[in-house]
């Protein structure tokens, strides 16, 4: 069966994109600038990513909230409709992670659920699972296939987006809002995954090419997939897949803050609070290297010549100009540690860093 | 994508050009444009004695690290060592700035064997 494609697949291949297998979808791994130019790009000005295929699951009726809330790790509680928050899916059994989500609260009685692509599935069948239907009626539906999602990234995404839509240019940070691109109705976030400011836009896929179109008329560059990679790793941001997934919890990522204690229950609570009680095994570190040389996911990383630990995923930081990296450590190794990366046989000098790598300008 | 006529290819993308008593190789057009673009390189070590389709080398881009093959059997005498800091001249001129070394080689008509532009053009069009 060939692979989903999105709704820019054609605008992709005219403009020379490399097109490769990516969570299931064919999708554009870079342009023909190639991937550094388009992650400096980011870093510098404005540049769009199409990320169709990220999954929206758009989940509606008066049991929605409930069925959210019993489902994922935060209190949608904390916000209200018209924002967005980022939370997590956990396996009952083990409190693993079986995806990190951002939900846009659309309004009241409507969510949009944003999975990994290749999880879709499995987000739908865990909201089957926990529905409550003492709290009112709750449809889930998977509506991927009707729209494309453009991430607008950079510190340049507002001005230069504000030249062909102020509205959607002042959709603020963690902001949800439904907005009209010429009478096609949009849905607008301030989200992204890059740790620049920006906006993303869920727009019906057959007026998704004519807003691409007039966003890069506008000046914004076009960004592959391999950027994103390189933009999320500099923002020290979890993928999941690798620093995420089966056998990983939200205490051993560091993302304990994705987790509302306080909540009376959630999918995977009696896991999640055994390992709280115990302490965890591992943690997420950021590691940078001394070297260019990318370090790659599956590389040892060593203190005082021991193993302590295994990278998760490791790039060239074309901000920094060497190798960085993340990867889970045993709890004794601190924030400051020297450790080496064992790189194809080669040591790596290498230090243990507060993340992230790159700080967004202020 | 460019194969210059005047070099010889390897069927591991590596070509080579001869210089002087030398031959001079680094990685094809081809090579370059698959890794993406290209942020490290080990390379190989000056003296290093190395037999035909010895992995003596490797290049790494922001999505992979690959393996680059002796493609003449003898000995490594100078390397480019501006790659190390400059690694982006494999993409931007693979035939030129980007050569990666220098090899004495043991039989100096080995590389007559090699592809000619038309016959490695042909394997990397399959």
């Amino acid at each position: 069966m060939p692979l989903p494609r999105s709704p820019l697949h054609d605008q992709h291949e005219a403009l020379g994109a490399k097109i490769v297998p990516f969570g299931g979808w064919e999708m554009p791994l870079s342009y023909p600038e190639g991937t550094l130019a388009e992650h400096r790009a980011c870093r510098s000005g404005a540049v769009v990513f199409d990320v169709s295929h990220l999954g929206t699951v758009r989940v509606t009726g008066a049991g929605a909230f409930a069925t959210l809330q019993r489902s994922f790790t935060n209190d949608l509680g904390r916000i209200t409709p018209g924002r967005a928050q980022y939370t997590h899916l956990l396996d009952d059994a083990d409190a693993s992670v079986l995806d990190d989500i951002i939900v846009w609260w659309a309004d009241e009685e409507t969510f949009d659920v944003m999975p990994n692509a290749s999880n879709t599935a499995g987000v739908l069948e865990a909201l089957r699972l926990e529905a409550m239907p003492e709290a009112g009626s709750t449809e889930a539906l998977d509506v991927t296939s009707s729209r494309a999602i453009l991430a607008v990234q950079g510190p340049e995404a507002r001005r230069m987006l504000g030249q062909i839509w102020p509205d959607a240019a002042a959709v603020n940070r963690f902001n949800v809002v439904d907005l009209r691109w010429h009478d096609v109705a949009c849905r607008v976030a301030g989200t992204g995954y890059t740790g620049e400011d920006g906006v993303e836009v869920a727009v019906p896929s057959e007026a998704a090419p004519a807003l691409w179109q007039a966003l890069l008329s506008a000046g914004i560059i076009p960004a592959g997939l391999g950027a994103r990679d390189t933009l999320r790793l500099e923002a020290g941001l979890p993928l999941h897949g690798h620093e995420l997934g089966p056998g990983i919890t939200p205490l051993q990522a560091g993302l304990g803050w994705v987790v509302a204690w306080d909540k009376p229950n959630f999918r995977g609570r009696k896991a999640l609070d055994a390992e709280r009680q115990a302490g965890v095994a591992r943690k997420l570190r950021a590691i940078l290297a001394e070297s260019r040389r990318p370090p790659r996911a599956g590389q040892a990383v060593l203190h005082d010549g021991a193993i302590v630990g295994e990278l998760t995923s490791g790039n060239y930081s074309p901000t920094l100009e060497c190798g960085i990296a993340l990867g889970f450590l045993v709890p004794g190794i601190e924030i400051g540690n020297t450790v080496e990366i064992d790189q194809r046989g080669q040591l790596v000098p290498a230090r243990v860093v507060k993340p992230p790598f790159v700080h967004r300008p202020t | 994508m460019h194969f210059p006529d005047e070099l010889r290819y390897s069927s591991d993308h590596e070509w080579v050009r001869r210089d002087g008593s030398r031959i001079r190789m680094g990685i094809t057009d081809y090579a370059q444009d698959a890794l993406g673009d290209i942020v490290f390189i080990q390379l190989p070590d000056v003296g290093a004695v190395v037999a035909t389709g010895t992995a003596f080398s490797e290049v790494e881009s922001t999505k992979s690290v690959s393996d680059v093959y002796a493609p003449v059997a003898g000995t490594v005498v100078a390397v480019n060592e501006k790659l190390i800091d400059e690694p982006q001249c494999l993409n931007e001129d693979p035939y030129g700035e980007g050569w990666i070394c220098l090899i004495e080689p043991q039989d100096a008509d080995e590389m007559t064997g090699l592809l000619d532009s038309d016959a490695y053009r042909a394997l990397v069009d399959e």
